[in-house]
């Protein structure tokens, strides 16, 4: 059997031996586990952190787009709008236009053929006037048996005819 | 002879020693028991009393572990041998 | 019961005796750097294989542990602090693999301590200067000073009394149940003519297990833990 340290004891050399075993394990360890498992942790994160500014870029740069659409779409909505609704006008005022024009030209008809026919009755009237004039003085000659100065008669007779 | 008696009074002074085990029994006790009403009242911070319990449990039992260092020293390390 | 055997001597400054402690730290150290050179063997940021994951965890523990008791500033002890934990567990746990455990001796945790002692002033220089460091121990008041110098040196003797002491005892608890079931086995066994098998052991087997849970897992894994908290929050708190 070798030779053994007692139980309860503090060597110095355990103990500088230890700590040389400190720091060797901390270096290697530091070099071989946390350096190159630390790299890759940031380096994933820092990808994860890129992942998430693209997405956050396209989303925003879709929202814009979105955006611009919508107010195309609205400008066009309007556009059409205002089309249809000079069409609508257009059409409005022809069709006003249309029946105005022929209004006029009814009303035109209308007060000629009333000119018309009252010419016709005024033309109507006037012969009869003559005509009854003529037969009053016919048949005054022949019942006084006179004949009338012309000119009396004639103002007589369209006094008596007025008088009526 | 004189070493005779001082190893014996060595191994019973290691065994009083041991009596500081006592005291870091009943206060792991209590520190259990209190984990174990504090468990009760919020089951979902289990984990978080465990290691507290734990930890504290461990702090507390440094007044035993000397006792158990005195014991150890002399039973295997004694220094009185050493003043015949 | 003895203490680490000495393994050979190195014939300098009239002989190094070089022990079991630092012969079974030796082949710690260097399971855990191969072991860590092939964990970190072909990292990948993308798809990381079951390997990677598991390393990646412990690191990521390591770090949250530190970030935690420390905060951010400290995240340079991660690595001392996984050292640290690494062997103070690996060292309890040999005993599994029948070595002797170097954490049962009280040189190897006195060292790891002193390192903690040192850091922990050290942080405290770097953080308030020598005069604040000095005017430290003079809180709260002048003549208290005599108690905060014991009180800042019983840190590091505690620590590592509590460490030796916990681990030194499940030795010694341990060596002494085998002894008495050894014993125990050859006084069951005495009737057995033939001397060879009446010298196995049969009550080793299985009965020490039960007790390994507790003194070699459970102990080693609390004390690894235990080590490693009070030295990041001495360090931490030095440097307020």
């Amino acid at each position: 059997m070798g030779e053994y340290l007692q139980f309860v004891t503090i060597d110095v050399w355990t103990m500088i031996f230890t700590w040389a075993n400190l720091i060797i394990l901390f270096l290697l360890l530091k070099k071989f586990l946390f350096k190159p498992v630390n790299k890759v942790l940031d380096a994933r994160a820092e990808e994860i952190e890129n992942t998430y500014k693209m997405a956050a870029e396209t989303k925003s740069e879709a929202e814009s787009m979105k955006g611009e659409y919508e107010q195309k779409m609205l400008y066009a909505k309007s556009e059409a709008d205002v089309i249809i609704k000079s069409a609508v006008e257009a059409a409005n005022r022809r069709s006003d236009s249309i029946v105005s024009d022929a209004n006029t030209q009814a009303r035109h008809i209308m007060e000629k053929s009333q000119k018309q026919i009252e010419q016709e009755k005024k033309n109507a009237i006037d012969e009869a006037k003559e005509d009854i004039a003529s037969m009053a003085v016919d048949v005054a000659e022949k019942l006084i048996g006179k004949k009338f100065d012309e000119s009396d008669d004639e103002k007589l007779i369209s006094d008596i005819i007025d008088r009526i | 002879m004189e070493k005779a008696i001082v190893l014996a009074a060595s191994a019973i002074g290691a065994g009083l020693a041991m009596i500081a085990g006592v005291g870091p029994g009943i206060g792991q006790g209590f520190a259990a028991g209190k984990a174990a009403e504090a468990v009760g009242r919020q089951p979902e911070a289990k984990g978080d009393i465990t290691s507290t319990m734990l930890f504290g449990c461990a702090v507390a039992e440094s007044t035993g572990i000397y006792g158990l260092v005195v014991a150890l020293i002399l039973l295997f390390a004694n220094p009185l041998i050493g003043m015949l | 019961m003895n203490g680490p055997k000495v393994i050979f001597e190195i014939p300098l400054f009239g002989g190094i005796k070089v022990t079991e402690s630092i012969v079974n730290m030796w082949i710690i150290m260097a399971v855990l750097v191969l072991v860590s050179i092939w964990l970190t063997k072909g990292l990948k940021v993308r798809n990381p294989s079951r390997k990677q994951l598991v390393v990646e965890k412990i690191v990521t523990m390591l770090n949250n542990l530190v970030k935690d008791n420390m905060g951010n500033g400290y995240l340079s002890f991660a690595p001392y602090i996984g050292t640290l934990f690494a062997l103070s567990i690996f060292g309890s746990l040999s005993s599994l693999m029948t070595m002797r455990p170097y954490t049962a001796d009280l040189s190897v945790i006195l060292s790891w301590t002193i390192v903690t002692f040192l850091m922990i002033q050290a942080n405290n220089i770097k953080h308030n200067g020598v005069g604040g460091w000095l005017k430290s121990f003079t809180q709260p008041v002048a003549f208290i000073t005599p108690l905060n110098i014991i009180s800042e040196i019983a840190n590091p003797i505690s620590m590592t009394f509590r460490h030796f002491g916990n681990i030194a005892a499940g030795l010694v608890i341990t060596s002494l149940v085998y002894g008495g079931l050894a014993s125990l086995s050859a006084a069951v066994l005495a009737w057995v003519p033939d001397s060879f098998l009446a010298a196995i052991p049969i009550f080793q087997v299985g009965i020490p297990a039960v007790l390994s849970i507790y003194f070699d897992l459970f102990t080693s894994f609390l004390q690894a833990y235990i080590i490693c908290m009070l030295t990041m929050v001495f360090v931490q708190s030095s440097g307020k």
